[in-house]
């Protein structure tokens, strides 16, 4: 194969970005969720109807 | 819903007078915005000797002499006006005659070319070799060409190939 | 849309949806890295460094499609005040700078042995620079602002107003000579790519849509969720501060 070492440099730093993005997405997403889990653990309920409205997402 | 409208028409305004001033700079600006300049400007516009531009345009057939060294002499074409240039050190892979290529220096004293940089510059054309081949040797490469640069051939006057 | 104005329809829905589209992702990329990497013909000119094109001409597209996204967010977020549409513009902008980043490092891997340099300061390759910094100072402008809400509109004016490069960007090739050759396959007289690249492009491009459309719908959860937690955390310290 001709140029060998471009083609697999821009297949790696491809494979590299695309990487970081699908872990960034999937460990962001499980800060998230846990932090939800936390404040509910404290007794904080998105659906608590007591407590004053106004949440927006 | 006439909230939503006038929302609407205020962006839809703000974006026609945006895209108005933007479209003007860049008018106003061509000149500096074209990356190359063909041989046909440099005659035209009668370039000084020593000032830096960049050369652009297709080596043309039959031009290419290689000097001492990794000394090189070519002829950058437009199919109208032609520039000798030399230049010495390393050629990209794709230079080769009848290829699109920009050179960037600047003309002595004679109007011969000295250039410092040389890169290649390729047509949006792909396709295997052997469909290349077929095509030459139907003799329907030179329609193939043209087509190619028919989009280049409107930029003709503006500076293209 | 208008079902999908409720969050919680919204993460319902993208829970669905998820796995089949992931599911979709790999089998496209699986195709799509054969097919370009093994079962296309070298380049009669370039020879295998075309192979470059499979990774670098998708990204690029995605570079404006996920801007095209940013835009449409943003008309919906100042004309129809959309709940979702600050959220969509926020999640998909780094994954737009993403793509971005990888059609100028790619397009420099291919310019290197191709035209013999990295990088000209040429009207497509530049206007694509400032893409990917466009991108970045919406990014920053988000981070500017304490409270979403109060980032939506001022970054949805700026995005709108960024939206003026994508013209720019694609015509830059037709409106002046530029080092970068004109488009190949999105131009009003067909393809200038014989099939069996061709092929291998669109089914890398799919893939790169459908990535796309995973990661954003994800992007769009975890925003969701953090806005949630952090309207809980607000609401939990005005209860837990004295009354003033």
């Amino acid at each position: 194969m001709t140029y060998f070492g471009y083609v697999l440099a821009s297949y790696l730093v491809s494979a590299g970005v695309i990487a970081a993005l699908i872990a960034w997405v999937v460990l962001d997403g499980r800060a998230q969720r846990q932090a939800i889990e936390d404040l509910d653990r404290a007794g904080l309920r998105r659906g608590d109807r007591s407590a004053p409205k106004g949440e927006r997402p | 819903m006439t909230r939503k409208q006038r929302r609407l028409t205020l962006i839809a305004a703000a974006g026609v007078v945006l895209a108005s001033a933007i479209g003007l700079m860049l008018v106003a600006f061509q000149d500096s915005i074209v990356f190359f300049n063909s041989p046909s400007e440099v005659a035209e516009r009668e370039v000084p000797p020593g000032e830096r531009f960049r050369l652009g345009g297709l080596v043309a057939e039959n031009s290419v002499m290689h000097g001492e060294g990794t000394e090189v002499r070519f002829a950058v074409t437009d199919t109208v006006s032609e520039i000798e240039v030399t230049y010495s050190g390393l050629l990209p892979d794709l230079f080769r005659e009848g290829q699109g290529v920009v050179a960037e220096g600047a003309l002595d004293g004679n109007g011969l070319f000295v250039a410092d940089t040389v890169l290649a510059r390729h047509d949006e054309n792909y396709m295997p070799r052997e469909v290349a081949d077929a095509l030459k040797a139907q003799g329907h490469w030179m329609d193939e060409a043209e087509e190619s640069y028919g989009s280049g051939g409107a930029q003709t006057q503006e500076g293209g190939y | 849309m208008i079902a999908l104005a409720n969050p919680t329809r919204f993460l319902k829905l993208a829970a669905t949806l998820l796995p089949w589209l992931w599911g979709a992702t790999a089998i496209a990329f699986a195709a799509g890295l054969w097919l370009g990497l093994f079962a296309s013909p070298a380049d009669y000119q370039q020879g295998d460094s075309v192979r470059i094109m499979y990774v670098h001409v998708p990204a690029a597209w995605m570079a404006m499609f996920v801007y095209a996204t940013i835009a449409v967010s943003a008309l919906g977020t100042l004309v129809w005040r959309h709940p979702l549409a600050d959220v969509s513009a926020r999640a998909a902008a780094p994954i737009g700078a993403a793509f971005t980043l990888l059609a100028l490092v790619t397009g420099a891997v291919w310019g290197k042995p191709m035209w013999g340099t990295w990088w000209v300061w040429d009207a497509r390759l530049t206007s694509v620079l400032v893409l990917f910094l466009i991108y970045l100072g919406l990014i920053a402008l988000w981070h500017a602002f304490d409270e979403p809400s109060r980032a939506a509109r001022p970054v949805a004016i700026l995005s709108l107003v960024g939206a003026i490069n994508l013209p720019i960007i694609k015509f830059s090739v037709d409106w002046w000579n530029t080092l970068h050759q004109p488009a190949s396959v999105m131009r009003l007289d067909g393809p200038a790519i014989h099939p069996s690249m061709l092929v291998p492009l669109l089914v890398m491009a799919t893939a790169y849509m459908l990535l796309f459309a995973c990661l954003h719908l994800m992007a769009m959860r975890n925003e969701i969720w953090r806005r949630r937690v952090r309207s809980l955390r607000v609401r939990a310290a005005t209860m837990l501060a004295p009354a003033e």
